[in-house]
């Protein structure tokens, strides 16, 4: 038998189990000197594929497991696994998939509390060994003049991730990894409710905060390089009142304490942008 | 045989001891690190390991490369490896006699091949055409496994000796694979090691495994057994003065039992370097 084959054949059986298509494979074996079966001798790779899988997942999804159980967790993952082999020689990126995967399969795209946490979590992931950037303190707009900060404009961190969540995903998240975690947390309701949260990296751990939907908002257009005068200026802020000028110059403040901003500008006129994408 | 310093006795680092590294700086002389847990953008684990390398040789260890698959050769991930070399300049680069998918797939395990000629040129070609990508003399690891196969027209050992020689590279040999193996398939792991280039080993592992009576299975979550120190004797007295450490990677103990393990090959080391000076006397 050619290695070509002989590979494709020993994969399948690692991939699919024991069955018919064994036959020509079993035939290449030798007998164990010790007496294990053949079986149990391939059960090695196939058992060690499945639980090193399955390992990948359950690290990236402390969260998922709790709003599941063990038993509908473990569902999922054997879904995943089957449906969904890896291919990239890094195991770190098999889990990446999961959320699409969850969105695109008939028996887990409804559970939006489940889809949820899973996006949550592998922002989480992402955020833990994105490139490194260094952030800067709030000091850094001093040197700016007052006349140009109407046009400044912020570089984020590229760890940062915005996310639109089913409401109590967070809060579920936090009870998970809590060091009093309780074997399993109430899946939050997925109903119309939704929640926002920014997830980056901070001293070199993943960090994550609950967002007031103006704060998502603006944050979402900082990202995106709009000028922080264009933002107070968007119909949201505007319809918010005579406080919003002074909540956006706190969350400003927030983003520098909270290391997500790693660059400061001021916005060229060719630049400027009076309709800010989401106003 | 050109082959790079020796380095003592090392560690496989992992990221439960990276603190305890860095705050108690142990007597290790070295740390090999597993190549795919660095080849990221950036965070913690390329933090700590340039830290950690500011005081310590490294080596880099892969489990991805497949050298054994009949795919094609994976150069995206042969320029992530080689751009992570260039980062950290190990003191070299190893991967296994194994392959780890085919089509496409990878199931991250080091799977077995038949040990046939059509195999060993297969092997040969890809740790050849590896080494003229990396720019560097690769460092080829025999692997544990737990089949065998009745078109091999070879033994492992011969195998492993055909292939260092004719892809003119480097060994490491790991002394638990060798043991674990041979009590799968039943040949004499002393023969092993007494079969493979000695001039061309520049490492060992040494690692426990779990013992299911039919089988042993390479789980690096146990001590290293009698059995394993015993061949590890044997392999010191054949290879001489080679880099040595310890693999683990599962079921962690306090970073001083480790330290023991260490220190055990280190008495192993200086009874054999006494014994020799004794009869050359």
């Amino acid at each position: 038998m050619k290695l070509a084959d002989f590979q494709s054949l020993f994969q399948q059986r690692v991939l699919a189990g024991s069955g018919e298509a064994d036959k020509p494979l079993l035939k290449k074996l030798r007998p164990s000197p010790r007496g294990a079966t053949p079986e149990t001798l391939l059960d090695v790779y196939q058992t060690g594929y499945r639980i090193r899988l399955a390992d990948f997942v359950s690290q990236d999804h402390p969260g998922l497991r709790a709003i599941l159980g063990d038993e509908t967790f473990d569902g999922l993952v054997d879904d995943y696994i089957d449906q969904c082999p890896s291919r990239d020689p890094n195991a770190r990126w098999f889990t990446t998939g999961l959320p699409d995967f969850m969105r695109e399969n008939a028996r887990w795209r409804d559970d939006g509390a489940a889809v949820s946490m899973a996006l949550f979590e592998r922002a989480m992931v992402d955020a833990f060994d994105s490139a490194d950037e260094t952030p800067v303190t709030v000091q850094a707009l001093a040197g700016f003049a007052p006349d140009d900060w109407a046009r400044l404009a912020f570089e984020f961190d590229p760890s940062l991730t915005l996310l639109e969540l089913v409401a109590g995903t967070i809060e579920a998240y936090s009870a998970a990894i809590s060091e009093e975690a309780p074997a399993k947390v109430d899946k939050p309701a997925a109903g119309d409710h939704i929640e926002y949260a920014a997830v980056w990296r901070v001293d070199h751990e993943s960090a994550y905060r609950q967002l007031e939907p103006d704060e998502y908002v603006a944050l979402s257009e900082a990202r995106a390089g709009h000028a922080f005068g264009d933002i107070c200026q968007m119909t949201a802020f505007q319809q918010a009142g005579e406080i919003a000028p002074e909540r956006l110059a706190q969350s400003l403040s927030s983003w520098f304490e909270d290391g997500m901003i790693i660059g400061v500008r001021v916005r060229g006129d060719d630049q400027s942008s009076n309709t800010p994408s989401s106003a | 045989m050109e082959k790079p310093a020796p380095l003592g006795y090392g560690l496989g680092l992992r990221p439960i001891y990276y603190e305890e590294i860095l705050s108690s700086r142990p007597p290790i002389d070295w740390f090999e690190i597993i190549s795919e847990n660095y080849m990221l953008a950036g965070g913690r684990p390329l933090a700590m390991l340039e830290r950690i390398r500011a005081d310590y040789p490294v080596v880099m260890h892969g489990v991805s490369m497949s050298l054994a698959s009949t795919d094609p050769l994976n150069f995206d991930y042969l320029r992530q490896l080689k751009a992570l070399a260039e980062r950290v300049q190990p003191a070299w680069v190893s991967d296994h006699i194994a392959w780890t998918g085919v089509h496409g797939v990878t199931l991250h395990d080091l799977l077995p091949i038949p040990y046939t000629r059509e195999s060993l040129a297969h092997v040969v070609e890809r740790i050849q055409r590896v080494q003229d990508f990396l720019k560097r003399r690769l460092v080829v690891e025999n692997a544990s496994t737990y089949v065998s196969f009745v078109d091999s027209e070879m033994s492992e050992h011969e195998f492993v000796r055909e292939m260092a020689e004719r892809a003119d590279c480097l060994l490491l040999l790991d002394v638990n694979n060798v043991f674990v193996s041979s009590f799968n398939h039943g040949f004499d792991p002393v023969a092993f090691i007494d079969g493979v280039p000695a001039d061309r080993v520049v490492q060992f592992h040494m690692a426990g495994h779990t013992n299911n009576e039919t089988h042993r299975v390479d789980t690096h979550d146990q001590p290293v057994c009698d059995e394993v120190w015993a061949l590890y004797e044997h392999a010191r007295r054949r290879c001489g003065d080679v880099s040595a450490m310890i693999e683990r990677d599962d079921n962690y103990p306090p970073l001083a039992e480790l330290l023991d393990e260490l220190q055990n090959m280190r008495d192993i080391d200086a009874r054999i370097s006494k014994e020799q000076a004794l009869s050359a006397a």
